[in-house]
């Protein structure tokens, strides 16, 4: 599934007011959605760019290689991200009592109902310039297990880091506006191993924008994207979107390798130098 | 004096032409002319025809042949000395002539020169005269000694008369400025007060318009700006419901227009006769029900406010019809049909019920049978299928704010609302289940007459049995309470019966399931009926575990034949374990008699019928061919009155 992209910036003052205006524009009231996001990263560590034609000589006749593509595209090393939606209820109180003692994440859910937990994989966008920002993506359901224990397996993986994004969704027609910013928990986050079970108080996450602004995110999803004339179309409703908020909400493309989810190739040297955690 | 003595020889000859050896292009043109004047064409002018007119005495024109008479007359006229004294005396009279215009002239120069001379820029003694010079200047006549100045009047004293007339005209005039003034003065109050009217009226005229606009803002219609024709129609009420279908939608939108003393006009839009949907029942052709208007708002709002209301209301029930006269199209199988505007819906297969829907004018009077027997039916309906539109509209927000999927090459569509598919299946869901569910009551009760042990619990339909707890439990689903109760409507129709029989041992263990489902649409595309049998049954008869059924008929009569199989093969079978023996699959058993002194032992073939709610049984001697043999014996027990019990009466037959 492809996802047509464009984002703009609204400052925590304005935030009510653009509230009413998307929800004037979409006709529909603001939905409320709280969401934790944990990242992981493989725990294979990238190969030097390039390493592979440097690979020393062979004495065998030149052959074609047969899949130099799929052979990069394995090579290349993606961070991939679990999703929880969460509401008010599931975060801790004030005083410290958490609601759930349970040592595990849990995925499980009743019949019929849709899946808490969910596993996104986002590839860095494309470079064609349509005016929109197009990235490939990759959202699975989970709807049993530990997510998180899938997640170290799936990689391997390890995790990184964890943070929560809290913001308004609307939907106008197939555009999906979410007016959202990001959350985190104070402290040193590298120490963590894993991701917490019970989730801390709402009142006690910090902005990661100490400034308090919104991000809006406006997208369309397209199945078909070796249809032009689905994506096109697709193309068209955000763009005409876009100048619907035009004097409201600048939407714009966002730089495209400040979305890049690879793993970055680090010397070994380097990086010990550095010492700099991820 | 010189000039005197030049004219003493002066001669009279003609003006000297220029010589000239060359004509130029110009006199050769002029005396062109001047030649076709004198003697026409050029053409004839030839040295030949000169030479003619010189001899014909022709040689000059006219004129100047008179002239040069003349000339000669005054040259030899009279006598010389007389020609000589004439011409001194003409002399003399010129010379004077000239020696005053001289004078004159010199004068007027010296006069100008000295009135010019006041200004010193023009003082010049050249522009004098010769004489003024010598004899005014030189002799100490000063320069600007002369001056001219306009001369004024005003000092002058008028006549009696004239300066009457003159007072008079001042006075004429005075008056006529103060009329004028007047007039003026009075033209501009007129003009004042006529703006202030015009200020007042419009003031007025504003004041009711906003009041009106704000009565109706505050009742909760939506106003907002119209963008054409700004400065009469500011704002426009939209009435039509934010869910409506596109077409609807476009139309719920009317201008508030401000008339002369500034109450809102009303928009074309609104002014469209309000329409109200009518359902009728017919029975046989004959109208037995008809719903009513449907209620208006409290009577006390302005008439525009009542208008809007209208207006609102007959968008919704113009909708509603538009939505079932294109689902009727799709229901032509189920009885639907549209004929004449009207919506024809067979309410029932068996009866002639039906119901006509259609979208009437409101003013027209909506009843016009005298039969009132079906009303409620009739306003149920319409009352319903209103609900149901409603539910459409919320849902229609519902999906709009729900995740859109992926967009792929399928175009989405928003599948039509059903509304006369719902209504379709709850009369054929009600009318198959009720028609089962009485069956089955009159079975039970004749089979309990019969001191069958049997017992029935029958549910019409599921959900709406559970429907308390099922809106309990998902009290948190983003859905209102509302929409959750008319979404039951929406899903398929269970409905569900359970006949459950006693064993021997007294208990109710084994249940005949009758389970009826109603879809209007796949996969049943109707009323389907369920029939699940106990497991020992099957295994005990050799039935079939689940049958599926689509009419109440077949289900009726395949429930009769496993019953009365039950009856015959298990009930009688382990009532009379060891003489019975059941042979093939009719619903028959063979009871041995008991043997006695008086009498071999006979078989008795006991037949069981269940039929239209009544038992049958009937013995008869398996081993006598006769059939009207006194060994006949034969009871029916109905659902009216007990009787004695089944295995009773076999007892006492077969002894």
């Amino acid at each position: 599934m492809h996802e047509l992209l464009l984002y703009g910036q609204v400052p925590a003052g304005r935030h009510d007011q653009v509230l009413k205006i998307l929800a004037g524009v979409a006709a529909v009231q603001p939905r409320r959605k709280l969401q934790r996001c944990i990242i992981y990263r493989p725990q294979r560590e990238p190969e030097e760019p390039g390493s592979a034609a440097r690979r020393g000589g062979t004495q065998n006749i030149a052959v074609k290689q047969t899949k130099p593509a799929a052979a990069a595209a394995a090579a290349t090393l993606y961070y991939t991200k679990l999703i929880q939606k969460l509401s008010e209820d599931d975060f801790g109180t004030e005083d410290g009592l958490q609601q759930t003692n349970s040592t595990a994440l849990s995925a499980d859910v009743k019949d019929g109902e849709g899946s808490m937990w969910s596993m996104r994989w986002e590839d860095i966008p494309d470079t064609g310039d349509r005016g929109v920002s197009i990235r490939f993506t990759n959202t699975t359901d989970l709807l049993s297990g530990d997510p998180h224990a899938h997640m170290i397996a799936a990689g391997p993986n390890r995790f990184v880091t964890e943070y929560y994004v809290e913001g308004h969704r609307f939907v106008h027609g197939n555009v999906i506006a979410y007016l959202h910013r990001v959350l985190h928990e104070p402290g040193v986050r590298s120490l963590e191993e894993a991701p917490k079970t019970s989730l801390p108080s709402f009142s006690s996450l910090q902005l990661l924008d100490l400034s308090g602004a919104y991000m809006l995110e406006a997208k369309v999803r397209v199945q078909d994207f070796k249809e032009a004339a689905v994506l096109e179309s697709g193309v068209n409703e955000l763009k005409e979107f876009q100048k619907q908020m035009k004097g409201c909400v600048e939407l714009g493309l966002p730089d495209r390798l400040s979305l890049d989810t690879r793993v970055k190739y680090k010397p070994q040297h380097a990086a010990a130098a550095q010492g700099r955690p991820r | 004096m010189s000039g005197t003595q030049s004219l003493m020889d002066v001669t009279l000859r003609p003006w000297p032409s220029l010589k000239k050896d060359e004509l130029n292009a110009d006199d050769l043109t002029r005396q062109i002319e001047q030649l076709t004047a004198e003697r026409g064409s050029l053409r004839e002018i030839t040295e030949k025809s000169l030479q003619d007119d010189i001899i014909a005495g022709k040689d000059v024109p006219d004129g100047t042949t008179e002239e040069h008479d003349g000339t000669k007359e005054t040259k030899e006229a009279p006598s010389k000395e007389q020609r000589l004294q004439d011409i001194a005396r003409l002399q003399h009279e010129m010379s004077g002539h000239l020696e005053w215009a001289k004078f004159a002239a010199n004068n007027a120069v010296d006069l100008l020169s000295l009135v010019l001379s006041a200004d010193v820029n023009k003082r010049t003694v050249n522009s004098f005269s010769h004489t003024f010079r010598h004899e005014g200047l030189n002799q100490g006549v000063p320069f600007g000694s002369f001056g001219i100045s306009r001369e004024n009047h005003d000092q002058h004293v008028r006549k009696p008369d004239e300066a009457q007339s003159l007072a008079e005209y001042e006075q004429r005039q005075e008056l006529v400025s103060k009329g004028s003034r007047m007039d003026a003065l009075d033209s501009a109050v007129d003009d004042i007060l006529n703006a202030a009217k015009n200020v007042e009226r419009q003031v007025r005229r504003e004041t009711t318009y906003w009041r009106e606009v704000r009565s109706i803002s505050d009742k909760g219609w939506p106003i907002q700006r119209y963008r054409s024709n700004v400065r009469n129609v500011p704002f426009a009420v939209r009435y039509g419901l934010p869910e409506a279908s596109d077409h609807f939608k476009a139309r719920g939108l009317a201008p508030l227009q401000m008339d002369k003393d500034g109450s809102i006009m009303l928009h074309p839009a609104l002014k469209l006769k309000p329409k109200t949907l009518r359902v009728r029942i017919s029975e046989n052709g004959n109208i037995t029900g008809t719903s009513r208007l449907p209620i208006e708002g409290e009577t006390d709002d302005i008439a525009i406010e009542k208008t809007i209301q209208l207006a609102r209301d007959s968008l919704f029930e113009e909708e509603l019809y538009h939505e079932m006269s294109i689902e009727s199209r799709q229901l032509v199988a189920y009885g639907v049909q549209f004929r004449e505007s009207v919506i024809h819906v067979k309410a029932a297969e068996h009866s002639q019920k039906e119901l006509l829907i259609d979208c009437i004018p409101r003013e027209n009077s909506i009843g016009g049978s005298q039969d009132h027997s079906h009303d409620w039916l009739a306003q149920n309906v319409a009352e319903g299928l209103r609900l149901l539109l409603a539910h459409e509209h919320s849902m229609r927000l519902h999906r709009r704010s729900q995740l859109p999927p992926p967009l792929t090459i399928q175009k989405r569509e928003a599948p039509p609302p059903a509304l006369l598919r719902t209504l379709l299946a709850i009369f054929k869901h009600l009318e198959g289940v009720d028609s089962l569910y009485d069956y089955l009551e009159t079975v039970a009760r004749t089979l309990e007459n019969a001191s069958l042990r049997i017992q029935l619990e029958t549910t019409r339909e599921i959900s709406w049995a559970n429907l308390a707890d099922s809106l309990k439990e998902s009290s948190r689903n983003s859905t209102s309470a509302t929409d959750q109760l008319l979404d039951v409507f929406m899903k398929p129709f269970d409905g569900k019966a359970t006949l459950s029989l006693a064993s021997s041992s007294g208990a109710y263990l084994e249940a005949f399931v009758i389970s009826t489902r109603t879809v209007i649409g796949q996969p049943t595309f109707g009323t389907e009926h369920k029939l699940s049998l106990p497991s020992s049954l099957v295994t005990d008869l050799g039935l079939f575990r689940q049958l599926k059924f689509s009419s109440v008929e077949e289900t009726t009569s395949y429930l009769d034949y496993v019953l009365s199989l039950h009856i015959a093969h298990r009930q009688l079978k382990s009532d009379f374990s060891s003489r019975a023996t059941v042979k093939g699959n009719d619903p028959r058993i063979t009871i041995k008699s008991k043997s006695s002194k008086k009498k071999p032992a006979a078989d008795h073939d006991i037949v069981v019928e269940l039929q239209n709610g009544e038992l049958k049984v009937t013995a008869s001697d398996a081993d006598s061919e006769d059939l009207t043999d006194g060994a006949h014996h034969s009871h029916i027990w109905n659902a009216q009155s007990a009787g004695i019990s089944l295995t009773e009466m076999i007892k006492s037959w077969i002894g």
